[in-house]
């Protein structure tokens, strides 16, 4: 990458209920936090990009540029993307472009403001045929499950160790949110009680299984490498983005147990970087289930297809803070993932690059891993819908 | 849904599963396309239309819903998973239907996974009242239970009559009973109504004629429980079962829905006989069905003795005058304004006139028609094999076929209320379908319907040698679905409930 775009500051809020306050109220406080680390003021920005699916349904917020005009007082550019990748895909598209120097790329959501509904609407924008079918946005995760497991044979022990496999990686995402003080759930839970979840729901997964809706924002502040310097000492910057898109209709696509947007993604995320997976110390990925955590790692390439379970249990029988893969340490959603963290889907992607920003900043407290200092880069995959568009982000810094 | 346009465009790719195939590579899409992705530009102008709707699936994954979205809610818990067709080539997502699930059971997945399914024609969520009904054929049930796959073959006409009649026939009940003292009555899913039963009994019929859908230029669908005040049914058969020749999403094909309580489908016979018969008009098929999730009061309510009989179920019957299985050789209709049982608009139920019922009403409209048809025909019972009369209940059909002179082996096989219950506009028409399905080369038929407001239509139907050949097309017969071990019974509570529907 000739311009590497350089995130110079970040912020988020606590992810969770917010009834109190207006999804202004929560991106203006994302805002704040991310200005006040990089000492910006709102009126140097030259293009803002958010991020939110559904404002318009849950607040009745239209043309949400125009909110944030009026918070922010600007008249510059303003875009609306629904994921925060693609918000900051368009921000760094631009900076690369030499067309700004300094933008704003913020997510939000507040899905609790319609908790009742909002099952209806995920579904209709993730896929409507199998909405129309009668789908809900797990059973999506279930049947992918089913054919992972149909797939690769697993079954008798191995089928139940998979499936202890998947009720760890919600043990591991809440035990990493005990020490996010912005995390939607910070507390641990056990083995068996994803597992009973599963049996009291009669269904491949359970309540456990799945992240939750939340509101939330969050925000950074990207510029050019150039630039960067002269807000802070430790810039990160984006060294590979990349995107795909796949069919809407989930049991449409060639394959049902995986992710090819993932795949896809991370391939040409790498080589823009000119990293290789090796180089890979924090991954955020996108487990919206604890079968995205597991497939994720099979589609961004750390597990061989059908084997990312047998290292996550291995992993998980005394977990030491990172999954071993190949003898190879991977620190894997270290913020609680979106199970724990929270999953307020605008700004979700944004609480994820918040959290690869911090640690190789060595600026993530208590959660920090490896001191910092031997971390050099990671990467981010968010997905939007079920699999329909994935995006990577490989970070590093100097 | 609230948009009428997109509810439009969902149902005309959704009610009818169809896909599109590229005739390059061979890739098969869910959906209808104009190109291939493997080929692209050059696939332009070479894409088949594939049609699933009469073909077998197979169920490859699934998972129990027992937290559905908002709109599904009332279908409580259900199976749904991803249903592919030629060995996989397409793959749609479906929820199987007909199940009754209790909440949090446990379900071995693996023994549904790998099972034959059948696409079914279904309401596809609940709206409100004032919304368009939305339906989908992606609701499926298990090919080797109650609903068999059975294979649409068009046969080329191998010989054409004189005098128009029946040249194929379909019967449709669900899979679902409440069974009472001596009589068991057919009760829908909670997905079904009287549109669902009307498609159903369409397919059926025209797989056995084994007509191309293309050929038949007129349907009439008669039915007394329209879920709508103002839209037919008879447009959604057309729609689905792609009666008349397909063009721009319109179907060459007039289609109407006709209304005269249990009489409003077997009125059209004559109609439909007469159509096929004038060269003019070009029609060279017309299809007639009656349909009804038979209405009635709850027991305690005004209006609440017709609950002990209402059944659900369809017939369809195709006219026309090549490969003929009964030929109508005459009929007789009579007409009085009789005020015996009537359904105001807006009210959910009908009601009933007490003494009007029987004699001034059924009895004296039935013997009138029946015995005029026979006078006009010169024909004496002992010419007659078979009589079939509207049933709403047991007494009604025996006593007058008594009266009438017939013996209980000419009234006997087409009792079906004791079965599937009065299936009002499918009542009489469900009946000669049962006769229709045991009678044998050169028999006479003698039907006499009735509805109620008043009228009778009467006709005399004389079997061909070709109604044995065309047997082996329909193995959903009235005695299959009699005698089915997969049936279902349900309580009281459930079956109003259910008949209610989404």
């Amino acid at each position: 990458m000739k311009v590497r775009p350089a995130i110079i500051a970040v912020g988020r809020t606590r992810f969770g209920e917010h009834y109190e306050k207006e999804p202004e109220k929560l991106i203006e406080e994302a805002w704040l936090r991310a200005s006040a680390e990089a000492d910006i003021e709102r009126k140097s920005l030259e293009a803002c990009y958010l991020s939110d699916y559904f404002l318009p349904i849950t607040n009745k917020l239209g043309l949400e540029e125009g909110f944030l005009s009026e918070l922010t007082e600007l008249h510059a550019p303003m875009e609306v993307t629904r994921s925060f990748g693609s918000a900051l895909s368009n921000a760094c598209n631009a900076i690369q472009a030499g067309r700004y120097d300094l933008v704003l790329v913020g997510g939000i959501e507040k899905m609790t403001d319609r908790w009742d509904k909002i099952r209806d609407d995920l579904m209709l924008l993730e896929d409507p045929w199998s909405f129309y079918a009668g789908c809900t946005p797990e059973a999506n995760h279930e049947l992918m499950l089913r054919a992972y497991v149909k797939k690769y044979g697993i079954a008798g022990e191995k089928l139940e160790k998979l499936n202890v496999a998947l009720a760890q990686v919600s043990v591991k995402n809440h035990l990493h949110a005990t020490k996010n003080q912005c995390a939607q759930y910070q507390r641990k839970i056990t083995v068996d009680q994803v597992l009973s979840a599963r049996k009291e729901a009669g269904k491949p997964l359970g309540l456990y299984d799945y992240a939750p809706i939340s509101d939330g924002a969050a925000a950074l502040i990207l510029t050019s490498e150039e630039m960067a310097k002269k807000y802070t000492d430790k810039p990160v910057y984006v060294l590979g983005s990349s995107s795909a898109t796949d069919y809407l209709t989930y049991p449409a696509r060639d394959d049902m147990t995986h992710f090819v947007v993932s795949r896809i993604a991370m391939k040409n995320a790498l080589s823009m970087a000119g990293k290789s997976l090796t180089d890979m110390q924090v991954v955020e990925l996108y487990d919206q289930s604890t079968v995205m955590e597991m497939v994720s790692l099979e589609d961004l390439g750390f597990c061989e297809p059908g084997k990312a379970w047998e290292s996550i249990y291995k992993s998980c029988q005394d977990y030491k803070g990172y999954y071993e893969i190949g003898r190879k340490k991977l620190f894997v959603n270290i913020n609680g993932g979106l199970k724990a963290d929270g999953n307020p889907l605008g700004a979700t992607g944004g609480a994820q690059i918040f959290e690869v920003v911090k640690q190789l900043k060595g600026e993530a407290g208590e959660r920090q891993v490896e001191n910092g200092e031997k971390l050099k880069c990671g990467c981010v995959l968010e997905l939007e819908g079920f699999g329909t568009k994935g995006y990577v982000y490989v970070l590093g810094r100097d | 849904m609230s948009s009428e346009p997109i509810e439009r465009r969902v149902s005309y790719l959704g009610d009818r599963l169809r896909g599109t195939r590229c005739e390059i590579c061979g890739k098969e899409y869910f959906e209808i396309r104009d190109y291939c992705g493997n080929c692209g530009r050059k696939s332009f102008g070479r894409m088949t239309y594939t049609d699933l709707f009469y073909e077998k699936g197979k169920l490859e994954v699934c998972t129990l819903i027992n937290e559905p979205t908002n709109k599904f809610t009332k279908l409580g818990s259900y199976i749904y998973g991803i249903i592919s067709f030629h060995d996989g080539k397409i793959r749609v997502p479906g929820r199987i239907t007909d199940r009754m699930a209790t909440c949090n059971e446990a379900v071995d997945f693996s023994a549904l996974e790998g099972r034959d399914v059948v696409p079914r024609f279904r309401r596809r969520y609940s709206v409100d009242k004032s919304d368009v009904i939305p339906t989908i054929s992606l609701a499926f049930t298990f090919a080797d239970e109650y609903y068999p796959h059975q294979e649409y073959v068009i046969a080329k006409p191998k010989k054409e009559y004189d005098s128009p009649g029946i040249v194929g026939y379909g019967v449709y009940t669900s899979r679902f009973r409440i069974k009472e003292g001596n009589i068991e009555r057919s009760v829908p899913f909670i997905d079904e109504d009287s549109i669902t039963a009307a498609v159903e009994a369409g397919k059926l019929a025209l797989i056995h004629s084994g007509v191309d859908s293309a050929l038949v230029g007129k349907i009439y669908v008669g039915s007394e429980s329209n879920p709508y005040a103002v839209k037919p049914i008879a447009s959604k058969v057309a729609q689905v079962l792609k009666l008349g020749e397909e063009e721009e999403d319109m179907q060459s094909v007039d289609a109407v829905d006709t209304e005269f309580a249990c009489k409003a489908a077997t009125s059209m016979f004559k109609d439909a006989t007469a159509l096929v018969e004038y060269s003019k008009s070009n029609i060279k098929y017309a299809m007639v069905i009656g349909s009804d999730n038979s209405q009635a009061a709850p027991r305690d309510c005004p209006g609440g003795e017709l609950d002990l009989f209402v059944g659900y179920g369809a017939a369809a019957f195709l006219f026309g005058k090549n490969d003929v299985i009964a030929e109508v050789e005459g009929w007789y209709s009579c007409t009085s304004d009789t005020p015996d049982f009537w359904r105001r608009d807006g009210e959910p139920h009908p009601m009933h006139g007490g003494r009007y019922t029987g004699d001034p009403a059924y009895f004296k409209h039935v013997r009138k028609s029946a015995k005029k048809l026979m006078e006009r025909l010169k024909l004496q019972v002992g010419d007659i094999d078979y009589f079939v009369a509207h049933q709403p209940n047991v007494q009604f059909p025996v006593r007058i076929a008594k009266e009438l002179g017939f013996k209980e082996e000419q009234y006997t096989p087409m009792l079906k209320v004791v079965k599937f219950g009065n299936t009002y506009s499918g009542a009489s028409p469900v009946g000669l379908a049962a006769v229709l399905d045991i009678a044998k080369p050169d028999d006479r038929i003698l039907v006499a319907s009735y509805g109620s407001g008043a009228g009778s239509d009467a006709y005399s139907l004389i079997t061909t040698s070709q109604i044995l050949d065309k047997r082996k097309n329909q193995k959903l017969t009235v005695k299959y679905q009699t005698e089915n071990p997969f049936l279902e019974y349900v309580d009281y509570t459930t079956y109003r409930r259910l008949k209610i529907g989404m």
